[in-house]
């Protein structure tokens, strides 16, 4: 009975107006960095396109990138993306239980077969046959490949799901291990970040729900619009890194003048992701804006890189899109305040003795 | 598998997976004469955390310990900075401390109002309570996905996770909580900016969930004021809820051994807030962490000979053990389960309204919930108190360096309950790692004397009508102890 039912009846179902609707697609729009005139294409397609199911499966995860998504920016984009997909299966949300969320996942992979996409969050652990993620009594690894037999494509949401994150850190104890290397038939879209940031996650299921076709991917399978930038390039601190203008320590007064946070451990420089743009909790802030490095949680490994508390000692040969790395840019800058340039230079040399003792 | 014999016409129940939890849980009933006799909890996911912190600079437990869980995350980001400062010898600055009080303290609160709002309530709107005189407000209120409470509330916490976004730049898995104090300065624009959203939380609450000023909640002091609440109200949520509770029973069901333990909740300069100690058979007591042990007996983890302190413990999963069925072990304080939660934290604070309600009916389901109201409303109204606190130009982090050797422990309290992070390190590198949640105390299994936890305590008795796969008592019961699956096993 559903089955030609298109978003626009379903969001109209769920009590939303059309005046919201209309502002909801321009909001899609300026979201995806699309100009003003797809405003009509986008309402068109809601409008005369049946709804793609979703179906949400969580493996072995902390249900972060759940928590970023419900609280995507504007209100009304939460309500229209959550009136797309929590009506089929999402084991946190949705309102069944038990078995009958069972049978609702069987119904919904039978009508759509071929026709839905799969979101997951977390991932499969293959030791001891996947006994340490049981689903509904079996091994999640068997309930994500029969799931994904008839999906029509896959978002591996966040850095679990997208390259294994933290819970796969060494030693791996479950051996975690990411989507793409246990489903090699599906396209797969890789949204990494631990989590992602919302509005990047309702950004692109919006993008294919409405669009009906995968974004531009990067070689890695990330979605381009969102992914193509460091946080370093786009860094309001980042004047004060040209500058050589560095925080110390945290609270120091580098830190009060809001100076760079390379030298406290700052991953921006290698790291993609629109955290630096878009920014977090309805655009409030960002970690950088927080007095802290980024981590690099969206970076494949990074959760095995050394620690996160050191500076990167190389940054060369990442793109850095100027002829050499962090510290010789340092050193010219600090050159001319004097004083500085040993200190850095042996907090260098450290960190590298640890890298090579880090990577035994 | 091996289930115990039973009586005749006794009958086995795997109830699972859960949903409105947060995270993987399975439990296994069994039966008898319409009501469960007993009750096994199975937690189902396991990753290794402790082990993944083992060999790593100490400083990265920052980073790593936090993303045990997306939902307590600031929490377990607090008890890791505390068990650092320990080793450090150190302790936060003034703002620091005031500061990361904001952030647990959002963080528990959204907690609070999301299981009331989206976990807990919803199981009112099934279509089984369709024939009693509140179903029609409680489906209009909080169907899943379509409620009116439980929309205003998204709208709620998203504006009260701002607090969270401009004192440490993100939700989840904020980075700003450090052993010497947090990483961002709140400027006084900043101050005006919080008192601002907590206005905004406040009157949102006092509208819809209340209906009455928070300090009114605050201040409930007895079960004659509730009464009174439920007869005549103000309108709200809340009064709905204490409706359907009276109507359901829901102070009958669910008890466990009335025994509760908190780390304390919101230091400050004359204690926490909320303080640290126990309480059982009635009577306040000391919290002393070192009569702590964790038994392995039913859990799927080696060493299985005898409980051990945390500072002992290890975390080997043992896939081929079969008289363990969970990969949760068993905490126990000087031997005994203790429940831990909002409930606990305010019984062991004194409050007269749930301290009478323990006394009169022993930790129900419907004391937990009203726990939370109460304790929401009262964490709310210090929150505003600690932000009018900070004084943006004194110090905001002291540094510190870790020693080659040592071990300190950091506690805390979570959304839900007691939260410890034991640390040694040898060499300047994290030697052992041990972390015991709240739900690892509420949810564990069995010890070696076959004691069983308190979850599977307060299930035992619970009504199985006729037909049911998944008992509505068992699903009231399990929710309102707001169950973290993945900070449980880590």
């Amino acid at each position: 009975m559903a089955g030609l039912e298109t978003f626009y009846d379903v969001m109209r179902r769920q009590g939303i107006t059309r005046r919201s609707f209309l502002k909801y697609c321009s909001l899609t729009a300026a979201a995806l960095g699309l100009g003003p005139e797809m405003v009509p294409e986008i309402a068109h397609a809601m409008e005369t396109k049946p709804r793609l199911p979703v179906l949400w499966l969580h493996g072995l995860e902390c249900t972060c990138c759940s928590e970023s998504f419900i609280r995507s920016a504007h209100p009304l984009v939460k309500d229209v993306v959550l009136s797309m997909i929590s009506l089929d299966y999402d084991d946190t949300l949705m309102a069944s239980a038990g078995h009958q969320a069972e049978a609702i996942l069987d119904e919904v992979m039978t009508k759509y077969k071929g026709n839905y996409i799969l979101a997951v969050e977390g991932n499969p652990p293959l030791n001891e046959d996947g006994m340490y993620c049981i689903i509904g009594g079996k091994p999640f690894v068997d309930q994500l490949k029969k799931v994904a037999k008839d999906a029509k494509a896959i978002i591996s949401w966040g850095s679990c799901a997208s390259y294994g994150c933290v819970q796969a850190a060494r030693p791996n104890p479950t051996r975690a291990t990411p989507v793409h290397e246990v489903i090699f038939d599906k396209p797969i879209i890789k949204v990494p970040g631990c989590p992602p940031i919302a509005e990047v996650m309702t950004g692109v299921i919006t993008y294919m729900l409405t669009f009906d076709r995968i974004p531009e991917l990067d070689r890695q399978g990330r979605p381009k619009m969102f992914y193509s930038q460091r946080i370093h390039d786009k860094c309001y601190r980042r004047p004060h890194f040209d500058a050589g203008q560095y925080v110390e320590k945290f609270d120091d007064e580098g830190a009060r003048k809001g100076y760079c946070l390379y030298k406290v451990g700052c991953k921006g420089p290698t790291t993609y992701n629109a955290c630096s743009t878009v920014r977090w909790n309805d655009g409030v802030s960002f970690p950088i804006q927080a007095g802290h490095g980024c981590i690099g949680c969206s970076e494949d490994g990074f959760w095995d890189k050394g620690s996160w508390y050191a500076r990167l000692s190389d940054i060369k040969g990442q793109g850095f899109g100027i002829e050499a790395n962090a510290d010789q840019i340092g050193l010219a800058a600090t050159a001319a305040v004097g004083g500085a340039v040993a200190v850095h230079a042996a907090v260098s040399a450290l960190k590298r003795a640890q890298h090579k003792g880090d990577a035994q | 598998m091996n289930t115990p014999s039973g009586a005749e016409g006794a009958r086995r129940l795997i109830v699972g997976p859960f949903n409105r939890v947060e995270g993987d849980l399975e439990v296994r009933l069994e039966v008898a004469d319409g009501a469960v006799r007993a009750a096994f909890v199975n937690s189902p996911l396991f990753r290794g955390f402790e082990r993944i912190l083992e060999g790593r600079d100490p400083a990265d437990a920052l980073v790593i310990a936090p993303r045990i869980c997306g939902i307590c995350s600031v929490s377990q980001s607090q008890a890791a900075a505390l068990a650092l400062a320990g080793l450090q010898g150190i302790g936060p600055t003034q703002n620091g401390r005031i500061a990361t009080n904001l952030l647990v303290a959002t963080e528990n609160v959204a907690d609070h109002l999301t299981h009331f709002h989206l976990f807990f309530m919803p199981d009112f709107a099934r279509a089984a309570y369709a024939g009693r005189p509140w179903f029609a407000e409680a489906e209009a209120r909080f169907k899943a996905g379509k409620g009116t409470s439980a929309r205003r509330l998204m709208a709620a916490r998203a504006t009260l996770m701002h607090i969270l976004g401009l004192l440490a730049g993100r939700w989840p898995h904020t980075l700003a909580i450090q052993p010497g104090g947090v990483t961002r300065r709140a400027e006084p624009r900043d101050q005006m900016r919080l008192l601002a959203t907590l206005g905004a939380v406040r009157a949102a609450l006092e509208a819809h969930l209340y209906g009455a000023p928070l300090e009114r909640v605050a201040e409930l002091a007895a079960r004659e004021e509730l009464e009174a609440w439920r007869a005549t109200g103000p309108a709200g949520d809340f009064r709905l809820f204490l409706e359907i509770a009276a109507d359901l029973g829901l102070e009958r069901i669910g008890r466990a051994y009335d025994r509760f333990l908190s780390f304390g909740a919101y230091p400050g300069d004359d204690g926490p807030l909320y303080p640290a100690g126990t309480y059982a058979e009635r009577r306040p007591g000391r919290l002393d962490p070192a009569a702590i042990a964790e038994d392995h007996t039913f859990a799927r983890m080696e060493d299985r000979a005898v409980p051990h302190h945390p500072f002992a413990g290890s975390t080997i999963p043992d896939g081929l053990d079969e008289t363990g069925y969970t990969w949760c072990k068993a905490p126990r304080l000087a031997g005994l389960p203790f429940e831990t939660g909002a409930l606990a934290r305010q019984v062991i604070d004194g409050q007269p309204l749930l301290r009478a309600m323990v006394g009169a009916g022993g930790g129900s389901v419907f004391a937990r919930v009203v726990a939370r109201l109460v304790e929401t409303a009262r964490t709310l109204i210090a929150m505003e108190g600690w932000v009018r606190a900070l004084e943006p130009n004194a110090p905001w982090c002291t540094p510190g360096t870790h020693p080659q050797a040592g071990r300190a422990v950091g506690l805390t309290e979570a959304a839900r309950g007691a939260l410890g992070h034991w640390v040694e390190i040898a060499g300047g590198r994290i030697s052992r790692y041990q972390i015991i949640a709240p739900t690892t105390w509420n949810f564990s299994p069995r010890d070696a004397a076959g004691v069983p936890g308190p979850l599977e305590a307060a299930l035992v008795g619970a009504a199985v009508l006729p037909g049911e796969t998944t008992p509505l008592s068992v699903q009231h019961i399990v929710r309102s102890f707001d169950p973290c699956m993945v900070c449980t096993v880590h």
